[in-house]
């Protein structure tokens, strides 16, 4: 068993990736993935495994001086690791290392060094193609593919751990599809959390075909040094005076405190959820005008936003979109949460979507804070806006 | 409604402002000055208040700043982001700074993405500055190394993000490097197009897309750092 050594990751793998299985980083363009690649090449040869490196972007030398960005020295671990130059002879360099790709534009000189390589290193060893993506482009998406699978085929023999880097540019749908689907024995998703500009990344197992495995998704950060760790985001709930936002939060939580005198939240709310592999930090802020400020404060890290409102109260709806515009700014993700349902004259989502005038692809959900009722479902509402779905 | 301008005023005088999320190609023969333009252009950008990052494929990163200086520009430098794509292919160590990040080469889409993204991201969410111009100079030295489906693919996902976040897309070709098909591929994914055409030792410039009908070709000469229109 061959570890990712991605926090979290490996748990969800059962431990890791096992001996002859094909995993892939499937990132998502403009964030981050190749770290993950990395970070697995990195804590396999600290653990003294025989590596073997693709380069397709970058020479030999630099592609190792990248590693220091995260603090991670492999210059010392020469003879674990293996490199398989496919870039030098591609721009007319000379190479230095044992295993050069002749012509790169051609994917039977690169099967050619792969089955080479796999056949020499001993068995157990973890081989890494550093950009799947430089591969399709120069030799083409079919071409590379049924390469690729031959390629885990020759792992699976010599009970290697093949990994993939792989940049999801818009190629063809069938192509996309496929490796998400057919190819790998793991898919990784790596992927962006976009309104205007990318402003967060998760990851998530879309497949691993050795574990049972539900869905899950994580948020990460990116530190230099020190790699990808676990990033838990802050998700906000707002909302007028009395909508029910601590309910709520309370509701929600694992754990949960809040400050309050007569039964009035005066500065924040603050819980933590874990639910269905997804886990947050949720804020609440007083619904009064003169704790304003605290929103903005607040939405300015906040990836997400609950907006509760009563549903039998529409002279506040005013107050809400108000609140809603402090935050709007930031470009967040939101829904609106419809709550007291269970209270005569709730107006319906159809009646509280028309007041509002908003877009209708803001999700309205009808919700009983103090009984739970909705909230779970409005949590996963928000958390699939905030991941795209993907 | 938020436009943007290019700083140079005949032609800003005929598009009358360009649209938020334009993405526009620069095209014009070698030795024609369209590196000056570019610079003239973001300078401009950062005058207003805007951001810009500038991915760099013909000289090192420190280079676009030191123009900037030589120039007599000054810059808030804070507000520039610079994707330089060389200085890791020469084999000299260096290591990233605040305003330069480094891709490992031309051929690394994936890198060059990466940084864009994140230099958009900090000047959108730390900097709270929600206008920046994203300028490629030059898509000809990444197609030298690249084919053409993978550099429109490229392209198809950052005039994407430039539409999505309101940007300014600037992309320079050198005009003959490449086969007309290239050409023609390429501007499907663009607004508008500043020209420039060369006859007998004197340069013209004008704009196509940018307003209802292409501007009228003038007549222009660098002098130093700046652009000169006559006519």
């Amino acid at each position: 068993m061959a570890q990712t050594g991605i926090p979290k990751l490996d748990e969800y793998l059962n431990g890791g990736i096992p001996k002859g299985k094909s995993l892939i980083y499937f990132n998502h363009p403009g964030v981050e993935g190749d770290v993950f690649g990395m970070q697995t090449l990195h804590h396999n040869l600290a653990k003294g495994v025989t590596c073997v490196y693709v380069t397709s972007s970058s020479n030999p030398e630099t592609m190792k001086d990248q590693f220091s960005e995260f603090g991670w020295d492999i210059h010392q671990f020469d003879d674990k690791l293996i490199i398989i130059d496919a870039y030098s002879p591609l721009i007319g360099d000379l190479s230095n290392e044992n295993y050069v790709v002749s012509d790169p534009e051609s994917i039977d000189s690169m099967t050619e060094m792969m089955n080479r390589a796999m056949k020499e290193v001993p068995k157990g060893s973890i081989i890494m193609v550093g950009s799947l993506s430089t591969i399709m482009d120069l030799c083409g998406e079919e071409n590379t593919l049924n390469a690729v699978k031959m390629w885990n085929k020759m792992a699976l023999v010599r009970d290697h751990a093949i990994i993939y880097n792989f940049t999801a540019w818009p190629y063809e749908e069938n192509t996309l599809n496929s490796m998400k689907d057919n190819i790998f024995n793991c898919v990784i998703s790596v992927g962006g959390i976009a309104e205007r500009v990318i402003f967060g990344q998760y990851f998530g197992v879309l497949k691993a075909d050795w574990s049972e495995i539900e869905a899950r998704s994580m948020l990460f950060r990116v530190l230099r040094p020190g790699g990808i760790k676990i990033y838990i985001p802050k998700i906000l709930v707002t909302g007028p005076f009395n909508a029910g936002k601590s309910s709520l939060i309370h509701s929600l939580s694992t754990r949960a405190v809040s400050v309050d005198r007569l039964g009035t939240t005066i500065a924040l709310d603050h819980g933590h959820i874990d639910h269905q592999g997804f886990s947050a930090d949720i804020f609440g802020t007083p619904g009064q005008e003169r704790f304003d400020p605290i929103i903005k404060m607040i939405s300015g890290e906040a990836m997400g936003i609950f907006l509760v409102v009563d549903s039998t109260l529409p002279k506040d709806f005013v107050r809400a979109k108000q609140m809603l515009d402090i935050t709007k700014g930031y470009g967040l993700p939101y829904i609106i949460v419809a709550n007291k349902q269970d209270l005569p004259g709730a107006l319906s989502v159809d009646e509280i979507r028309r007041h509002f005038n908003i877009p209708e692809d803001v999700p309205i959900i009808p919700t009983i804070a103090t009984s739970k009722e909705g909230i779970f479902e409005a949590f996963e509402v928000l958390v699939e806006k905030i991941t795209g779905g993907n | 409604m938020e436009s943007y301008s290019l700083g140079i005023e005949k032609l800003d005088e005929n598009i009358n402002g360009i649209r938020t999320g334009s993405n526009i190609m620069i095209i014009g023969p070698p030795m024609s000055g369209k590196e000056t333009i570019v610079n003239n252009i973001v300078y401009n950008g950062l005058n207003e208040g805007e951001a810009a990052v500038i991915v760099t494929t013909r000289e090192p990163g420190e280079s676009v700043v030191d123009w900037f200086s030589y120039n007599n520009l000054e810059i808030p430098i804070e507000h520039l982001g610079i994707v330089d794509c060389v200085t890791k292919t020469l084999g000299v160590p260096t290591s990233d700074t605040a305003t330069i990040r480094r891709a490992s080469s031309p051929v690394d889409l994936t890198g060059i993405g990466v940084k864009i993204s994140q230099f958009l991201e900090d000047f959108w969410m730390k900097q709270n500055i929600q206008k920046t111009r994203l300028c490629i100079n030059s898509l000809s030295t990444i197609l030298m190394y690249s084919n053409i489906q993978t550099v429109f693919r490229f392209l198809h996902v950052f005039t994407g993000r430039v539409k999505a976040s309101g940007a300014l897309g600037i992309y320079v070709v050198e005009d003959g490097m490449h086969d007309e098909q290239a050409i023609a591929t390429l501007k499907q994914l663009f607004d508008g197009v500043i020209e420039i055409r060369q006859e007998s030792d004197i340069h013209y410039i004008r704009t196509t897309g940018m307003s209802q009908k292409p501007s009228d070709w003038y007549e222009y000469t660098i002098e130093g750092a700046k652009i000169v229109l006559k006519g």
